[in-house]
This record gives C-alpha cells, structure tokens and sequence, in this order.
C-alpha cells in the first residue's frame, strides 16, 4: 500500500511539472494580454531540441537551454505575426502551434524512439530517505523543484513588483500602458518569448525526465490542459498549480485503480483527470467578481498604437 | 537520371506527413517522380506505413519486409515509401498517387487503410494489395496477421517461472480481440507452469502515449508486479521503466534486448519476410489471389528472441519444447479446459477454438483480475 501511495504521490509532482511550466508560461503571455494557442507545438519543439541536444552534447543543461531557445524563437514567429501584423491571435497561435509539431518531426526524426539517461534526482541525504515523505519530496529531479520555485516566482512578480504591475496594465488596457509611456509591443514580446521558453522547458522535462524518450506525438495533448489549467485557474498562478497537480494525481490515481480491478469503465476513468480539474477549479473559481478581476481585459484583442 | 530517382525516392522515405516544409518537398518529388518514370519492366511496389520508421516496433518490422523483398527480388523491383501517414483522406490520396505513378503492388500497413484500400482495389484491377490486419478481401486485395498468441503463451511461460510475487503486469491499448486474445494466451502460459499467477491490466484507452504507458508500468511496479508485458507499444517506453526498475520486461512486435539487458525476459519478434516475399513472387508470376493470411510460427512469421539468461537452462528448454509443439501443430494454446473470468466454462476439455471465435474473442481466461472494458 505504501509503494502505491508513494507511486501516486512521487508522480504527482513529476507528471504535474511540464503542465506548470508551461502553464505559468503562459498565465505571463495571457497577463499582458496575448492569447498564444501554439503552446502544445512549442512543447513539442522544446521536447524534441531538448532530447536531440542533451543526447549528442551528454549536457542535460545544455538540453534544456536550447529547448527553451528553440521554443522561444518559435514563439518568437507567433510575436511577429501577431502582434507586428496584427494577425489574428487564435488562428496564428494554432498555425504556429501546428508548425511547432512539423519542426519537432524534423528535429527528432533521426531519433525517433530512441531513449536516453534521465536526469538524476537529487539526493538530500537523510531527508531523501525518510519513509514516504522523502521519496515523495526529496528525492526528485532539480526541474521539479524549478516548476514549483516558478509558481511562486511568477505569482510574485505579477501581484507584487512594478514589472508585474506593467505586464497586467498592458493586458487590461494597452491605450492607458501606451499613453503613459509603457512600450506595449516591447512588454507583449518579451512576455511571448518567457512564455515560449517556459513552455520549451515544459517539453524537455518531458523527453529528459519525464518520459525519458523521443517519439512523435509525445506531448500527447499536454499543451491543451496548460492552456485550459490557465482559463480555469482563473489566471491566478496558485490555483493553476493546484489544478496541474489534481490534474498529474488523478491520472496516476485512474492507472492504480486499474490496476486493481475495480469494475469501473476504463474509458471513465480515463476521462476522470479532465472532469475532475475542471469540476474542482470551477468550483474555486465560481466567484465571477474575482473572475472578472483577474480576467486580462484586451486579451486576445490586437493592439494597434496610435500615434 | 537512375541515380537521382533513387535519391528521390530514399529523401521520399524518409519524409513525415505532419511537417508542412516536407509536405512541399513530398509534392515537389511525387511530381518529379512522375515524370521520371520511364524505368519500365520493374515492379514498383508502394508501402504506406501509419508511423514513423523508427528503430523498434510496427513500421520498423514493416520496413524490414520491404528490405527483404529488395534484397530477394533486387533489380525485379523498385520501392516507393511514405510513411506516418494518419488514416483517412490522406491515406487515399497517396493511394492514388501510387497508382497513377504505375505501382502495380502496394503494402497498406494498418487497419484504418482497409476502405480506402478496397475502393483502389476495385478501381484498379491490375495493382495487387496486400493489407495489414484488416478483414475485407478482393481478387486482388488480401490482407495479413500474425498469430502473436503461440509466442504469447511461450512468453507468459516464462514469466510465470521468474515470477515471485505471482502478480504480473500488462500494459494495453485498447480491448480490441487481438490484444484480449493475446493477454489470454499470455496467462494462459504462465498458469501452465505457475497455477498461482495473476493479472492485472491497464487499458491506456490511447493507441499512442509513452509517458501514460511509462506511468501504468510503474502503477502495476507499486502492485507488486514483478513481471511486466509490454503490448504492442512502439516505443520502449514500458521496458526501458522495467530496466530502470528491476522488473522483468516482455515486449511485442520487436526485439528490445538493448533497451532492458538486464531485464528483458524475452521479445514476441514478428516478421514480414517470407509473407512479403511470397506474395510478390505472387505478383510478378501472375499467381496473385487475395488471401486472408494468418501466419504463426510454422511460417516464421512469429518467434521468441533474446531469452533472458536469468532462465535456467530446463526453463529454457521447456520454452523451446513448447515452441517445438506450437510449429509442428501439436499443442494448440486455446485447448480446453479454459474457464472465464466469470468461472463460466469457455472452451469444453479436449476443444480448440476455431479460428474465426479466436479473432473476435471479447472475454477474459480465469486469473486476469482487471475487467474488459464494456
């Protein structure tokens, strides 16, 4: 029993982790006022340059570095359209998310299905052998605490930092941002390009970690959940980690009771991580006062300065 | 001008459907490709293969087919490949393309081709088709399995020898006969030498996520299943969580040795080759009929690789009677007595099931605790 607690317990954290990087990605981007859509390709992309990169430099870091970079220059694309051509945000964050699962085939093509060392998990000596506890918290890899740091770090400095004031003031309203002096296109960018590298991070937790393999379709939707996590988390970054880890437990939970032979249908619980973040964040969300305050007000709206 | 056909031909093989820059090139080459044309008498033979080829699993040992028809037939024969192509308009589509570039032969290699294919059948009578496990036939359209349940029942006896926890671990797909057919076979082996044994199944309700495999392996690991098979995943995602967990690992389609060395019990190989060859023999010949062909081991078409040297030597010995039994038609693993998991009597003693119950069998053998999902 206690192998499978832990078992739950433990994954949760590590299934959880690409979703909050990503997600907090994301609740940045979705702050100033962008929609960017494109977040399962630009995991996809960070998943595939991560793994290629780390297999042929044996760097982990170098992995994840460039997989932050090869995402933030796909997310780069989606800045340019967007917000320089005033483009739609839906239809180019889906372009660019397609584009992003094209790039991430041609990148890992000559490594599909071949696997790799994956990153080490910490070892905090006598807390990483406590009973439960230890194995659960302190005995896994540096990017799970990362995910976590991220969250509170984020949260930061949206709510409590001039930066953060300026990133919300663009998204609620880019006029007001503009007329006193706040570069709007210059702030909406570099929140694109965090996001982008947040969600390429997401994508090698995935390939070095995670799932320590490359092959196709790998994210396997994830990057749909971040961006349904952010909506229902109600742009609020604690409640988007909470709901990214209900989210990991319940999937882990669904392959225990399979395990056991309860005679519930699989296809239910296979749909149970889905209904149950949804139905839980609903449920903390359901204040609209507090919805509408957090809700970017010109999200998803083009900015067109006027001189 | 032949030298840069083939060049065209092996980038094409290489080619992803899914990325739009390749898609160009794809469209540029057919195009090309078209006008090359010219190399006349060869038989050009078509193969659309569902995913990737990579270095284990379905496409791969589809694509070792295709190399043993090239390496058999030589300048006979010319190949056209494309693979990761989704099922559905755009299958069709190459199909198509196929046939107006003159394949007179095409490899479908997957299930959801099987419409599309039957309508290029019947509008083209002079290309042949041969199909992966679909069930339509043509004059000129047959398709082909494997009897993966003969090494299924070997390799469940394996499992129940090194078993000490008695509690072994599948991870699976989707309920589809096939698979239950395989899972039975499976259990049915390891209780032939270990009556204790049972299983447990994670339906994964998704033909393709390694990281929600990886998890169901390790939730089965946390049950006290020391014994896990991999079924029909692509990927060595479920093995390579068993090597790193000291479990034991079997796997289907491919040999997984270097993915588990320590821990791979043994690998349920499939192979293509002789069905391949054969059946283009057929074609240049004139002999082609749509066949329905179900190979097993008396064909090749299935085998055991890699025992596990954790296996003592009478262990292994007992595997390669077994599998002596299974060629030579002397042991069917479907023989009753087989009760369900309801204790309801399935297959009376001393019956086998007929081929046509085995490839829509939608119940579970006594022993797999986990239930079909309904």
């Amino acid at each position: 029993m206690l192998d499978s607690l832990v078992f739950v317990l433990a994954g949760t954290l590590a299934a959880a982790t690409p979703l909050i990087l990503a997600a907090m990605g994301e609740l940045v981007v979705e702050k100033s006022g962008v929609l960017n859509l494109s977040i399962e390709g630009m995991m996809a992309t960070g998943a595939a340059t991560g793994f290629v990169v780390a297999t042929q430099t044996d760097s982990t870091v170098a992995g994840f570095a460039m997989a932050a970079l090869a995402a933030m220059l796909l997310s780069l694309i989606f800045a340019i359209l967007a917000l320089g051509f005033l483009a739609s945000q839906v239809a180019t964050g889906l372009a660019v998310g397609i584009l992003g699962l094209g790039v991430s085939v041609l990148i890992g093509k000559d490594f599909e299905g071949t696997t790799i060392k994956p990153l080490e998990k910490v070892d905090l000596g006598f807390l990483s052998d406590l009973p439960l506890l230890g194995e659960v918290l302190f005995a896994q890899d540096v990017v799970v605490y990362l995910g976590i740091a991220s969250v509170v770090l984020v949260s930061f400095v949206l709510n409590r930092t001039k930066l953060g004031l300026v990133i919300r003031a663009v998204g609620e309203s880019p006029e007001a941002a503009n007329s006193i002096g706040y570069p709007v296109l210059l702030v909406r960018t570099c929140a694109i390009a965090f996001g982008g590298a947040m969600a390429g991070l997401g994508g090698a937790h995935l390939t070095l970690s995670y799932t320590p393999l490359w092959a196709e379709g790998l994210v396997a939707g994830r990057g749909w959940i971040v961006v349904a996590l952010v909506v229902f988390g109600t742009w609020q970054a604690p409640r988007i980690a909470i709901g990214a880890y209900l989210f990991g437990a319940v999937s882990l939970i669904e392959l225990f009771v399979q395990g056991q032979g309860f005679a519930i249908p699989s296809q239910l619980m296979s749909a149970m991580p889905y209904i149950i973040t949804i139905v839980v964040l609903a449920a903390i969300s359901r204040n609209p006062r507090v919805v509408r305050l957090n809700y970017p007000a010109s999200l998803g709206l083009p900015y067109l300065r006027s001189e | 001008m032949k030298s840069l056909l083939k060049n065209a031909v092996f980038k094409f093989r290489r080619l992803s459907w899914r990325d739009p820059a390749g898609l160009l090139a794809a469209g540029v080459l057919l195009l090309g490709l078209s006008v090359n044309a010219v190399a006349a008498d060869k038989l050009k033979i078509g193969y659309i293969y569902p995913s990737p080829v990579g270095d284990v699993g379905w496409a791969y040992e589809l694509d070792r087919g295709r190399q043993a028809i090239e390496a058999e037939f030589g300048d006979q024969v010319e190949s056209i490949v494309v693979e990761n192509i989704p099922e559905g308009p755009d299958a069709a589509r190459i199909m198509n393309q196929f046939a107006a570039e003159g394949a007179k032969m095409i490899m479908l290699g997957s299930f959801g081709y099987m419409n599309d294919g039957l309508k290029l059948a019947k509008r083209y009578p002079d290309i042949k088709i041969i199909h992966a496990s679909g069930y339509k036939l043509a004059d000129n359209m047959g398709n082909f399995q494997t009897r993966n349940y003969e090494s299924a029942y070997v390799a469940g006896m394996s499992a129940g020898y090194v078993t000490k926890s008695n509690t072994i671990g599948m991870v699976a797909a989707y309920a589809i006969p096939e698979v239950v057919g395989i899972i039975n076979a499976f259990t049915l082996g390891a209780q032939s030498v270990n009556p204790d044994v049972t299983m447990k199944v994670v339906w994964l309700n998704s033909w393709f996520d390694p990281s929600k495999a990886q998890e169901s392996a390790r939730s089965l690991i946390a049950q006290q299943s020391d014994v896990i098979f991999s079924i029909y995943q692509d990927t060595p995602s479920v093995v390579t969580v068993a090597e790193e967990e000291g479990v034991y690992v079997v796997n289907t389609s491919s040999d997984m040795k270097k993915y588990a060395p320590k821990h791979l019990l043994g690998s349920m190989q499939i192979s293509w080759k002789n069905h391949f060859i054969e059946q283009t023999r057929a074609v240049l010949d004139g002999s082609f009929k749509g066949i329905a062909y179900w190979g097993g081991m008396a064909e090749g078409a299935v085998s055991m690789e890699s025992w596990s040297d954790d296996l003592t030597a009478e262990q292994v010995a007992a595997l390669n009677a077994k599998i002596t039994d299974i060629t030579d038609g002397k042991f069917h693993p479907f023989t009753g007595p087989i009760t369900g998991q309801d204790n309801k009597v399935m297959i009376a003693e001393g019956e086998t099931i007929s081929d046509p119950d085995l490839l829509g069998i939608s119940w579970l053998v006594k022993g797999v605790e986990t239930k079909l999902p309904k």
